[in-house]
C-alpha cells in the first residue's frame, strides 16, 4: 500500500518518516515534493576502470544540463523511514522537460535515512536551479519484519557516484 | 497492493476507476493498455528554463506513422481519460514498446490519486522507431492507498491532450525557498 500524503504528514509527526527540511506545503496526494541540493557531480571522463566527476556548486543563474550526458545530484533534503520503504522519482513537470531524476534505480531502502543521489539524464537540454522542486518520494507499507539496511550508499549525504569493483570490498 | 484485471473491470463498473473509452479486451492481469492519440508536441526552445514558459510546436500524427530518431523526445498522450478517486495509478510501457527501446514516461511514473485526464506520455527513443495513431503503446495499474485520501487539484487537471511542463507556474507564486 502507498501512503496518501496526509498519512505521510501524520508519520512525519509522529516520527516514523524523517524528511529535514520538511514543509507541508511539499506534500502532495500521494507522495512528498523534494528539492535539488546545490551540488552536482559533472562527468568529465572514463580512465578505463572508472567514471570520473567533477563536483560543481549550481550557480544562482542555473546550470544547464546537456543531452547525452550523465550528471549526479542529491536531494536538498534528509529523507528516510525506519517504517515503510521508499520510491524516488522525478515531478510530471520534470519529467514533461525530457529530465530524468534516476537511472532505474527509484527503490529507496527501509532505514536509509540521507540526502539521496540523484542521477540525472536530460533529453532536452534544460537549465537547473538550486532548491527547485524537482521530484517527488513516496511511501510504501512492508509485509515482513524490518532489517537494518547496511548498504554501502546508506551513509552518504552528497552525490556519490558508484563505488567500482576495485574499492566495492574496502 | 496492486489491483488485479478482474478487479480493475469491477471497479470500472463501480465508478471507482476511470478509464474512457474503456475495452475490457485491453484489461491484462494487472493492468489495463492505453493506446497513442494523434498529437504529439516537440519543444522549440533550444533550452528550457523552468522559470519560463517553454515553446513548442504540435504535430499530428499521419495515418502512415511518425519516425522518432534514436535520441528524440516529445510528448504524447493517451486517448484514454483516466483516474481514480479511490486508488493511485502508475504508468508503464507496454513490454514491445520497451523491447523497441521507446520510453513512455520520464522519471514520473506516479498519478497523484484525484487525478483525471488523458495521460502525457513522454516519448523517447533510444533506437528509432516508427509511432503509429492508435496503437497500444502503455499500460496502467492501479494501487491500494493508505491513509486518508485528500484529492488531486493541481495544474494539470482535465487534460485532453499532450500537455507540456507548467513547472513555471511554482517559479511564479513559489518564493524560491533556499
Amino acid at each position: 500500500m502507498i501512503l496518501t500524503g496526509s498519512k505521510i504528514l501524520e508519520e512525519v509527526k509522529a516520527g516514523n518518516i524523517f524528511i529535514d527540511p520538511f514543509l507541508e506545503e511539499q506534500i502532495n496526494p500521494n507522495s512528498y515534493n523534494y528539492r535539488l541540493g546545490s551540488t552536482l557531480k559533472v562527468f568529465t571522463g572514463f580512465d578505463g576502470e572508472k567514471s570520473l566527476f567533477q563536483e560543481i556548486e549550481i550557480p544562482e543563474k542555473g546550470y544547464v544540463l546537456e543531452p547525452g550526458r550523465m550528471y549526479l545530484g542529491h536531494t536538498k533534503e534528509i529523507i528516510g523511514s525506519s517504517k515503510y520503504a521508499m520510491s524516488i522519482i522525478g515531478r510530471s513537470s520534470m519529467g514533461r522537460y525530457g529530465l530524468f531524476l534516476q537511472v532505474s534505480a527509484n527503490l529507496g531502502h527501509t532505514t536509509s535515512c540521507h540526502k539521496w543521489t540523484l542521477e540525472l539524464v536530460a533529453a532536452h537540454p534544460i537549465k537547473l536551479y538550486s532548491g527547485m522542486k524537482i521530484g517527488q518520494i513516496s511511501f510504501w507499507c512492508n509485509q515482513g519484519s524490518v532489517k537494518e539496511y547496511n548498504g554501502k550508499y546508506g551513509f552518504l549525504n552528497y552525490p556519490q557516484e558508484s563505488f567500482t569493483p576495485s574499492t566495492i570490498n574496502l | 497492493m496492486i489491483l488485479t484485471g478482474e478487479k480493475i473491470k469491477e471497479e470500472v463498473a463501480n465508478n471507482k476507476i476511470e478509464i474512457s473509452p474503456f475495452d475490457q479486451q485491453r484489461v491484462t492481469t494487472n493492468s489495463c493498455d492505453l493506446s497513442l492519440g494523434r498529437t504529439i508536441i516537440r519543444y522549440t526552445s533550444p533550452i528550457i528554463d523552468p522559470k519560463s514558459e517553454p515553446s513548442y510546436e504540435e504535430i499530428t500524427i499521419p495515418e502512415d506513422g511518425f519516425v522518432l530518431k534514436a535520441g528524440d523526445f516529445v510528448l504524447g498522450h493517451s486517448n484514454e481519460k483516466i483516474g481514480s478517486d479511490f486508488y493511485v495509478p502508475i504508468i508503464h510501457g507496454k513490454s514491445g514498446t520497451a523491447r523497441m527501446g521507446l520510453f513512455v514516461h520520464i522519471t514520473a511514473d506516479l498519478i497523484d490519486i484525484g487525478s483525471h485526464g488523458v495521460s502525457t506520455f513522454q516519448l523517447y527513443a533510444t533506437l528509432p522507431v516508427k509511432l503509429y495513431p492508435n496503437m497500444l503503446i502503455a499500460q496502467v495499474s492501479f494501487w491500494v492507498p493508505f491513509g486518508d485520501i485528500v484529492l488531486y487539484q493541481g495544474k494539470y487537471q482535465n487534460s485532453t491532450g499532450p500537455r507540456v511542463s507548467m513547472v513555471y507556474k511554482d517559479f511564479k507564486y513559489d518564493i524560491f525557498k533556499k
